[in-house]
């Protein structure tokens, strides 16, 4: 088990290292300086001092070799934006609200994506059905930014229930989660639904029956956990839809968040603070794949992993 | 000897978008105790859902029982609810499954699986129903099972799975074991062996056993007495011997006659032409009538009542009228009949010697 995640952190690393190539020279295409909007205020000189002082001179691969030799030692560079700011010491004051959304959208959507995927594989063919059928297509065909800005017109304009913007307390992430909440849990459900259904018309599922366990037993003992299997599947590229969900809901929102960083960063060529973000959004999403794979063994025995048995 | 268990004019119905389907027209046996019934017919003939009525597991709400009585113990399980029959499924009434590569759940133990039964049924603590979990899987011929209950149905082979499968049904003591093909996936070798082992186990059991299949050759290997089925109904029963020696069903002869023996040249295997009815709309008369050489008016207008043979030995054809003609089986099916005979005469002097 150990050797088997070294050997997984070691391909993460090589990834990672990909994704930083990849992103740099892409980056570098976009058109536009760092010192666009102050351009017109400085001298050619100037400027020049200014590019010099920040190595954007150098031709694109000294620049490549320099950012990677201080990525390995732990320094993604200061931002462009914020008066010299270490990227680091920026994400961290901004991953905050960003993971409390994420994993509170993450976390209540799936399970009550679950839920209502097993109440209407339980009662399929009835109303409960039908009304879960049409939620879960509603929640995968609409975008999350026209639920966004629904819920802040209702809940927040009309009826004042909560607060439609900004980052003050728990009341301020219920609008957000919900927004981002909707997506995860249509795909859960529907996924549910059909796992359920295949499990439950299953032999083994019979025989539990023919043994006379109960039947809150034989869903919640025998059916689910066989069925989660394929569900935790499609939650690993759920998360990362979730992860861009989060920009445009941490914009909409006004959330201090990493997304609405983002955003901003891209429009002002901030190149440090884009490949920091794109580093730390690779490193989540590798990591959240390994996660899903490790759960796997934990819930299904037949891929459990041995560490190099033969 | 003393009925356990009696099937009255049992009726299944299967609601579908096609129409309703009439698996099961009417069925009636008795099971005595410690004897094994087998239950033999081609496909959907009505074998394996008249015993998921038995146990309960009817698909429902698409399957009902409309007509007829399954009585146990002085109680008719066609009309117990599903509460009462969880106390009966799996203590008194156990059942093996056909397949057992998908009859285990792939996500529990081994010994989580046999437990789960004891434990509900016989309010063992853990530590107790593991014990005899372990001993179960040593009666069912595993070894190791003091390892092999901590393993995953994966880590276990076909013929061992099913032997898992059969200490699962076992683990209660049930009165009456419900065989479904048990022996149908396994391959031959596996098969003689799984066999073997119902067989002894009856034997220290006293299980009373309904065997459903259709290979003739199981039957002949474990059955006291044999019902054949066609079309949701039990066309004719008896013992081993007046099914094997003296069968009277025109149905019987050709199951007996598709059935390959030791000594049969090649053209001698009868297929036994067309296909069973659409039971959406069962035929009037008898159902075989359109696939029966011997077939007379009569089939096509009435349905022919079980005629007694022996008080053992009924069957459901208007061949066995007063007024019918005589007429014999086929000549294969008579040489097959004779075989069985000779067989069964050298197995016993091998036996003795």
């Amino acid at each position: 088990m150990a050797k088997y995640i070294a050997q997984r952190i070691i391909y993460m690393i090589i990834t990672l290292f990909i994704i930083a190539t990849a992103t740099f020279f892409l980056m570098k295409l976009l058109p536009g300086s760092p010192f666009n909007q102050v351009a017109a205020k400085l001298s050619d000189a100037q400027m020049e001092i200014l590019l010099d002082r920040y190595g954007l001179n150098d031709p694109v691969p000294v620049q490549y070799f320099k950012y990677i030799g201080g990525l390995i030692q732990g320094d993604l560079g200061v931002s462009f934006q914020y008066n010299n700011r270490a990227v680091t010491d920026l994400i961290m004051t901004r991953i905050g609200p960003s993971a409390y959304l994420g994993a509170q959208a993450m976390i209540i959507g799936s399970i009550l994506g679950i839920i209502l995927g097993m109440v209407a594989s339980i009662r399929h063919n009835s109303w409960v059905d039908y009304t879960s059928n049409i939620l879960a297509v509603i929640g995968i065909s609409i975008p999350s930014f026209v639920f966004a800005g629904l819920l802040q017109y209702y809940f927040a304009v009309q009826w004042r229930i909560f607060p439609p913007s900004f980052w003050e307390g728990p009341e301020y992430t219920v609008l957000p989660t919900i927004a981002l909440m909707i997506f995860p849990m249509a795909i859960c459900a529907r996924f549910m639904r059909t796992e359920m259904m295949e499990v439950l018309g299953s032999d083994y599922i019979e025989l539990a029956r023919a043994k006379g366990v109960s039947n809150n037993k034989i869903m919640f003992k025998h059916a689910l956990r066989n069925a989660l299997i394929p569900v935790i599947t499609v939650i690993g590229p759920m998360t990362v839809s979730l992860m861009t969900g989060t920009l445009v809901i941490e914009q909409i929102f006004a959330v201090p968040g990493l997304g609405e960083q983002f955003v901003r960063s891209i429009n002002v060529n901030d190149y440090p603070m884009i490949m920091g973000t794109t580093l730390l959004f690779s490193v989540l999403f590798i990591g959240v794949v390994l996660i899903v794979d490790l759960l796997y063994g934990i819930i299904d025995p037949r891929i459990r992993l041995t560490g190099g048995k033969k | 000897m003393e009925n356990i268990l009696e099937v009255k004019d049992l009726h299944v119905t299967f609601d579908t978008y096609g129409g309703k389907v009439q698996a099961v027209r009417g069925v009636n046996f008795n099971l005595k105790k410690g004897e094994t019934l087998a239950i033999v017919g081609e496909s959907g003939s009505g074998k394996s859902v008249t015993t998921k009525a038995l146990m309960g597991l009817i698909p429902k709400p698409a399957g009902k029982i409309p007509k007829g009585e399954i009585i146990f113990e002085g109680k008719d399980l066609a009309k117990l609810n599903d509460k009462h029959m969880q106390q009966i499924r799996g203590r008194d009434i156990s059942m093996i499954f056909q397949d057992p590569m998908t009859s285990l759940n792939p996500t529990m133990k081994v010994g989580g699986q046999i437990m789960e039964g004891l434990i509900k049924h016989q309010k063992m603590n853990k530590a107790k129903a593991k014990d005899r979990a372990i001993e179960l899987l040593d009666l069912v011929g595993i070894p190791n099972p003091k390892e092999r209950i901590n393993q995953y149905p994966h880590q276990f082979s076909g013929g061992m799975r099913q032997r898992v499968v059969i200490a699962i049904a076992l683990a209660c003591n049930p009165k009456i074991l419900l065989a479904d093909e048990p022996t149908t996936a396994l391959d031959v070798t596996i098969q003689a062996q799984i066999l073997e082992l119902m067989k002894d186990i009856q034997k220290k059991t006293e299980t009373s056993i309904v065997f459903i299949t259709h290979d003739l050759g199981v039957v002949a290997n474990v059955a006291d007495r044999v019902a054949v089925m066609y079309a949701g109904k039990i066309v004719e029963i008896g013992t081993v011997d007046d099914i094997f020696y003296n069968p009277k069903h025109p149905y019987t002869w050709g199951l007996l006659g598709s059935m390959p023996t030791v000594d049969s040249k090649e053209d001698e295997l009868i297929a036994i032409p067309g296909t069973p009815p659409d039971l959406m709309k069962p035929p009037k008369g008898d159902a075989f009538a359109a696939r029966n050489p011997y077939a007379m008016k009569i089939d096509t207008e009435m349905e022919p009542p079980l005629f007694k043979v022996s008080d053992t030995h009924y069957a459901a054809t208007w061949l066995l009228h007063e007024d019918a003609p005589q007429v014999e089986p086929p000549a294969a099916v008579k040489r097959r009949m004779k075989g069985f005979a000779t067989a069964d005469a050298s197995d016993e002097k091998g036996e003795e010697s």
